[in-house]
């Protein structure tokens, strides 16, 4: 949405002429362009509209429907499986009464928060190359939204009664107990699926408008004009907008973080050991962050390749999120690193325990599984070679995404398996609902996505035009007539 | 909704509603921009792709009020979250739970805060939009076959014809000087200000649907019915589990009630304090030894003055529990309600009970003992607690209505009550004393 | 010629301390000698072993330090995200980072102690203790006072070292103009920036949670991280108001500037906050004896009125006072809150190690104002003799003019 073009795209003309340009063709100083190969902003136009323009939808996105929509009814095939058969069809069972359930719960939660990030927090942070996945991610977050919330809200059992949950005057005249941090999870991914999709449609908008003003059918027009509730581009709207996005974006940057907090503390605010723990909150939001980049590089890389974007996504714009894939998995690395640390400072033999139960008892393979993935794979992406290769890139971030389904798996599972009571111990085993409904919201979130990119703009348009170098902008430019006042200055 | 249909057939010279021009780049739309600033218009506005930058300066447009509503809105919802939680969980529906307050403040705090964003992100969103006068379902301009580009690539400044200044030449001939690509003139037919009929007649049946949902809601909630609630799945209903009282295959003896492992003790239920619960104290091996040695020298013939619980055990003679003025105030309570009615208020033996008995010459009455009497003096205080517990000849026991701590209780009050009937002038405090003295 | 590069040219006579330099550092040695001194002869005169100005001391030691580890952050993080506004900020930051090896020599006061047996400042180091207290024996293996001087040693090598690399790469710059050399000190970021966060995470471990050596949260190295940022962005606001006020860099940094560290400001209020509501929420709900004592020692006594000074002055107050754009970019209004969030990180960390000694009272005394004023001067006085030599602008940084440039939209 920012113009500051002349600060953050253009090159400092001295820095220019001195510097080799590397092999990328962008100099190493220089940041990462929002659009490569000196496009215009009708060809950003024309480039995005194709897709939902396109006469005739590709085969292979037939074959990919057919596959996720398949999915989908395996998905909700279970669902009324379970509410008319009960809980009972999950493997969950004493003491492991939290399971795949909640551990799904917590993953597509935590994939979900990528898409905030980089709508949110890199706005306030100027980055303005996120404009170029922005629209992709936060699309990503409200399709993961809505596959986490199916598995809470069906492993309350009788889902008839689930108003309960929701402050609305009852029969029984009795009001939610809003001292749990279950129900601060209900405002929590409530409010965050409500402003997720506020947002995302506010920023659709105008592309919308967009679509509308391109529409060749009556139809097309029809339905892109509703929803560009008659957006003309006006300044003194653009104004508003942009203020109305600014403050979204400072709101939403709390919610996120708000968000994975409040499902942290579902398990901190307990007292069970290895859930009971005061960093987890940070450490939630680092890992869903991690998650959720590398969700979004899994999915942009085979996008961005099938619909002809690698000039709007580049591989600079991957490899930026490959960096914070580094980073945010070095966040959580130092989280387990933390954990086990105090485990042992702290001398409760029970905390100490649970943590050598972790890495050498009966689940030590889902642990170094998790370790492996979370701590050691992203670290190729120290190497450049890694961050800006396609395909290493889509297979460390499915392992990311591995590790971090098998954290919350080894949170959640491990810690109940053995609790306080040795004589209840029990290894916990899913059951074929269990792995069915997992795949099943694999299937569902993919079915909203094939449906997004199929006719909404998967590109901001509006906000990388706005990111691109205008003339009407003055650019910086490091005279070189000063550097030799400069020089002396230094000397 | 704002349709771009192409032109039709217009009634007669449509009203022209603006003057547009059209601009290739952002740096002549804004050189443009500020030059209508300067020429005074006010009706008119710039259109862009994409949010200029400086295009605000240029038009001169005032910071919007936005972030105000935003403020209040979230203040509003922080305040309104916390009053709700505070009235539902302390004043409404009380309970306690995992011993919190029932308004504690750090577990509120997470509710509030997600109701701040929400209602704050409400006001950002509708309030944008409702500042912007959006949505619009109609717009003359989009009626302007070029101005498509203008959500694309082009960029116009349109001239609103409601302007002071404006006059359909002479405007036009000044805008042509600020070197535009195109001027269209945008005319309103006001064919298509109407939203569409299928349109109207579609919502309309939604909303009317809509509201079935409400109406039963409503319905229900002020009739009764005689049937009982649907329960969608019955199993949830006849769970195959055992009751107690159920015969059952499983165990030999037939029964689906389980005894308990033999000496189980319930949590609670130990008592193994001899003192305390019986009023007893087991005698060390040198006691025994002198008990033997008296039994053995006393005349077979007289009963012995003191009797033992049991062998091996003595009375207890001074009260197991710590001695204290709650203590104190506890037993008289608890002797004026249970012991008072037949033994009186001192103690006596009149109490109203065994009065209105003797004057009814209730032939098996037998009148309560004073707790004055000698003989109840000398006994010691766990016989004393025994007797209360168990009861003797017409008195019932009393150990299911006192707990063990309140037969102690009403024990010290006893003992008050005899010191009161034996008191000497050495009880009195001095600064009563010539008082007493003095009193006829 | 551009707009921007002429501000850096009008300040271009005005680009170091010049003779601002030793005036400041006199001054500082002399405030810090005769307050350090005064200290000294109070901690003696109280007669309890020192007890009392070991705690003030090292309360106060932290509170300069942690405004030097927020320095180093900062230069780290810069480079980390290749970030181009805060180019002309830099340098005032690595000077304030390179205080950090200098600051090690402070530390020997609250470290020889400890070597030498004493156990007034951390009790786990009382070899009596230690017999009967099973959790201390736990903890020997780490908590002992050679692998503590160990550690410390490790902690001011890392940071000493890097800052110190930071700003020799950066001042080889002013000169050398070379760019390759922006681009060494990117790649060495992220690997700093690792070592960075392990080592003031279990400094805050060694220094500050060992105080009460039975309590243990795994966030304490992020609380007192979020700490250090706060306290870091406020003194650097106040020293660049503090420059400009004496004639330097008034044209270079600019209300852009002012604004964007009032943002970053607001932000780490708002995750120190956040760190802080985090901790206390859990300990409160889980309500589990081994961690409320250490909160329950700062609910009672009088401690329950420093707690609620920090919940309001620390958080409430300040987020909403700096929650508006137009104080952000007023530099009246930034250096008030500057001043005011500065003495609630003060307030913070006696917050933090006075229970440990007082557990009675807070009791302000000069003790405490004594080390403040003379460790604060040392911060000061050193700042001034590395920055004697120095710009105080990196103006070889390929990004400075994108900085000077830089405008908030």
């Amino acid at each position: 949405m920012t113009t500051t073009t002349h600060t953050e795209t253009t090159m400092s003309r001295h820095a220019a002429a001195r510097m080799a340009k590397a092999d990328d063709g962008i100099p190493p100083l220089d940041r990462v362009p929002v659009v490569a190969g000196g496009r215009d902003i009708q060809w950003v136009t024309d480039t995005v509209c194709a897709i939902p323009e396109m006469p005739a939808t590709p085969r292979a996105w037939y074959v990919a429907f057919a596959v996720s929509s398949s999915l989908t009814v395996v998905f909700f095939a279970m669902i009324a499986y379970l509410i008319a058969t009960g809980v009972g069809v999950w493997g969950n069972n004493s003491p492991v009464f939290w399971a795949w359930d909640i551990v799904n719960f917590v993953f597509w939660v935590g994939i979900g928060h990528a898409g905030t990030l980089i709508s949110a927090i890199l706005y306030l942070f100027r980055q303005q190359w996120r404009t170029s996945v922005n629209r992709f991610a936060e699309a990503m977050t409200i399709f993961a939204v809505c596959c986490a919330g199916i598995f809470p809200a069906v492993h309350v059992g009788r889902v008839w009664f689930i108003y309960w949950l929701a402050p609305v005057p009852n029969n029984l005249a009795m009001w939610p107990n809003f001292r749990s941090p279950l129900l601060w999870d209900v405002f929590a991914v409530s409010t965050y699926a409500t402003v997720s999709l506020l947002f995302w449609y506010m920023g659709m908008v105008p592309d919308l408008a967009t679509l509308r003003d391109r529409a060749k059918s009556r139809w097309a027009q029809f339905w892109y004009g509703l929803g560009a509730l008659g957006w003309t581009g006006s300044a003194r709207q653009w104004h508003r907008y942009e203020k109305a996005y600014m403050l979204l974006a400072a709101l939403a940057t709390p919610l996120v973080l708000s968000v994975h907090t409040i499902v942290s503390f579902d398990f901190a605010v307990s007292q069970l050991p290895g859930w009971h723990t005061t960093i987890f909150p940070p450490y939630f939001v680092a890992g869903a962050i991690f998650s959720g980049f590398a969700m979004v590089v899994t999915l942009m890389v085979p996008a961005r390749a099938f619909f002809g974007l690698k000039d709007l996504v580049t591989i600079g714009h991957l490899e930026t999120m490959n960096k914070i894939i580094l980073a945010t998995g070095c966040m959580v690395g130092y989280a387990y690193a933390m954990e086990f640390f105090i485990a042992w400072y702290g001398g409760n033999p029970y905390e100490g325990f649970v943590f050598m139960n972790r890495a050498l008892g009966p689940y030590a393979w889902a642990y170094w599984t998790m370790v492996a993935c979370n701590v050691l794979v992203p670290q190729v992406f120290w190497f450049k070679r890694a961050r800006t290769t396609p395909w290493m890139m889509v297979v460390a971030c499915v392992l990311v995404n591995v590790g971090m389904w098998f954290e919350r798996f080894v949170i959640t599972v491990t810690s109940l398996s053995r609790d306080f009571l040795p004589s209840s111990w029990h290894y916990y085993a899913p059951t074929a609902v269990d792995v069915l409904m997992f795949l099943g919201s694999f299937g569902l979130f993919f079915t909203l996505f094939l449906l997004f990119c199929r006719w909404l703009p998967m590109v901001a348009m509006a906000e990388v035009k706005a990111a691109m170098p205008h003339h009407g902008s003055a650019p910086a430019i490091h005279d070189d007539e000063a550097e030799p006042a400069l020089a002396g200055a230094a000397g | 909704m704002t349709t771009t249909a192409s032109p039709r057939e217009t009634p007669a010279t449509p009203r022209l509603v603006a003057l547009l021009a059209e601009f290739d780049s952002v740096d002549e739309l804004l050189s443009a921009a500020r030059r209508v600033r300067d020429a005074g218009y006010e009706r008119w506005d710039a259109h862009a792709p994409f949010p200029v930058h400086g295009l605000d300066d240029a038009m001169a447009i005032r910071p919007t009020r936005l972030p105000w509503l935003v403020f209040v809105a979230g203040v509003a919802g922080c305040v309104a979250a916390l009053v709700f939680q505070w009235w539902t969980n302390a004043i409404a529906y009380p309970f306690l739970i995992s011993g919190k307050p029932l308004f504690s403040l750090p577990a509120n705090i997470p509710v509030s805060f997600e109701v701040t964003i929400l209602l704050s992100a409400f006001a950002a969103f509708f309030g944008m939009f409702a500042l912007n006068g959006l949505p619009r379902w109609s717009n003359p301009l989009l009626r302007v076959r070029r101005f498509r580009q203008a959500t694309q690539s082009k960029f116009f400044i349109a001239i609103d014809a409601a302007d002071a200044r404006f006059s359909p030449e002479a405007t036009r001939d000044w805008l042509a000087s600020l070197g535009p690509a195109h001027i269209d003139e945008v005319r309103d037919d006001g064919l298509d200000a109407a939203l569409p009929k299928p349109l109207v007649w579609g919502a309309l049946i939604v909303a009317a649907l809509a509201l079935v949902p409400p109406v039963m809601i409503a319905k229900a909630r002020v009739t009764t019915g005689g049937q009982p609630r649907y329960h969608p799945f019955f199993d949830m209903d006849a769970q195959p589990n055992l009751r107690a009282q159920q015969a059952s295959h499983l165990f030999a003896d037939g029964r689906a009630a389980r005894m308990p492992v033999a000496g189980t003790i319930a949590r609670g239920e130990l008592f193994d304090d001899t003192a305390l619960y019986l009023g007893q104290r087991r005698l060390s091996a040198a006691e025994r030894q002198e008990q033997a040695v008296a039994e053995a020298a006393a005349d077979p013939n007289q009963p012995p003055a003191d009797v033992p619980p049991r062998d091996g055990y003595a009375w207890v003679e001074t009260l197991p529990v710590p001695v204290s003025e709650r203590l104190m105030l506890r037993g008289q309570q608890r002797f004026n309600i249970y012991c008072a009615p037949c033994h009186g208020l001192t103690g006596n033996g009149e109490g109203v009970v065994s009065v209105r008995a003797l004057e009814l010459q209730q032939g098996t009455w037998v009148p309560p003992t004073s707790l004055h009497a000698e003989h109840v003096r000398q006994q010691p205080v766990g016989q004393w607690f025994n007797t209360i517990t168990h009861g003797v000849r017409k008195m019932p026991g009393y150990g299911e209505q006192l707990s063990a701590e309140d037969r102690w209780a009403v024990i010290l009050y006893m003992q008050a009550l005899q010191r009161s009937q034996d008191a000497r002038p050495a009880d009195v405090p001095p600064d009563v004393l010539p008082q007493l003295q003095n009193s006829p | 010629m551009n707009d921007h590069t002429t501000n850096l040219l009008d300040d271009s006579a005005a680009l170091n301390l010049g003779e601002l330099a030793p005036r400041v550092m006199r001054l500082s040695a002399i405030v810090c000698a005769i307050a350090l001194g005064l200290a000294l002869a109070l901690g003696l005169g109280a007669g309890d072993g020192m007890r009392a100005f070991q705690f003030a001391y090292l309360q106060n030691y932290c509170f300069v330090l942690s405004i030097a580890l927020g320095a180093l952050f900062f230069v780290v993080l810069q480079h980390l995200t290749r970030a181009g506004w805060s180019v002309v900020l830099r340098r005032l930051a690595e000077i304030m980072a390179a205080t950090t090896a200098p600051l090690l020599i402070l530390f020997l006061p609250i470290l020889l102690p400890l070597l030498l047996g004493s156990w007034g400042l951390y009790v786990w180091n009382n070899p009596e203790l230690a017999l009967h207290d099973e959790l201390i024996r736990h903890k020997l293996p780490y908590l002992n006072a050679a692998f503590f001087g160990v550690r410390c040693v490790l902690y001011f090598g890392i940071w000493g070292l890097s800052a110190r690399w930071f700003l020799n790469r950066s001042v080889e710059q002013d000169v050398a103009r070379n760019d390759r050399l922006t681009m060494r000190m990117q790649a060495a970021s992220a690997p700093v920036m690792l070592l960075f966060a392990l080592s003031v995470t279990f400094a805050s471990f060694d220094w500050l949670m060992s105080l009460d050596p039975h309590w243990f949260s795994t966030i304490f190295g992020v609380y007192f991280f979020a700490g250090c940022t706060v306290g870091f962005l406020a003194s650097l606001i106040l020293a660049v108001a503090a420059l400009q006020a004496s004639g330097r860099l008034t044209y270079s940094i600019t209300v852009e500037h002012y604004h964007d560290l009032g943002k970053l400001l607001f932000g780490f209020v708002f995750f120190w906050g956040y760190i802080a509501f985090s901790q206390y929420l859990l300990i409160w709900y889980a309500n589990i004896p081994e961690e409320t004592v250490w909160y329950l020692a700062r609910q009672s006594a009088g401690w329950q009125f420093i707690s609620l000074a920090l919940v309001f002055g620390h958080l409430l107050i300040p987020f909403v006072g700096l929650m508006s754009r137009s104080v952000r970019r007023n530099k009246t209004w930034l250096v008030g809150w500057s001043v005011f969030l500065l003495a609630m990180h003060w307030l913070d960390l006696y917050w933090l190690v006075m229970p440990a000694y007082s557990g009675n009272q807070p009791i302000l005394g000069l003790l405490d104002v004594c080390c403040l004023v003379g460790l604060g001067s040392a911060l000061v006085g050193l700042s001034a003799w590395i920055a004697s030599t120095r710009l105080l602008i990196p103006v070889g940084d390929p990004r400075l003019s994108d900085s000077l440039a830089f405008h908030n939209v």
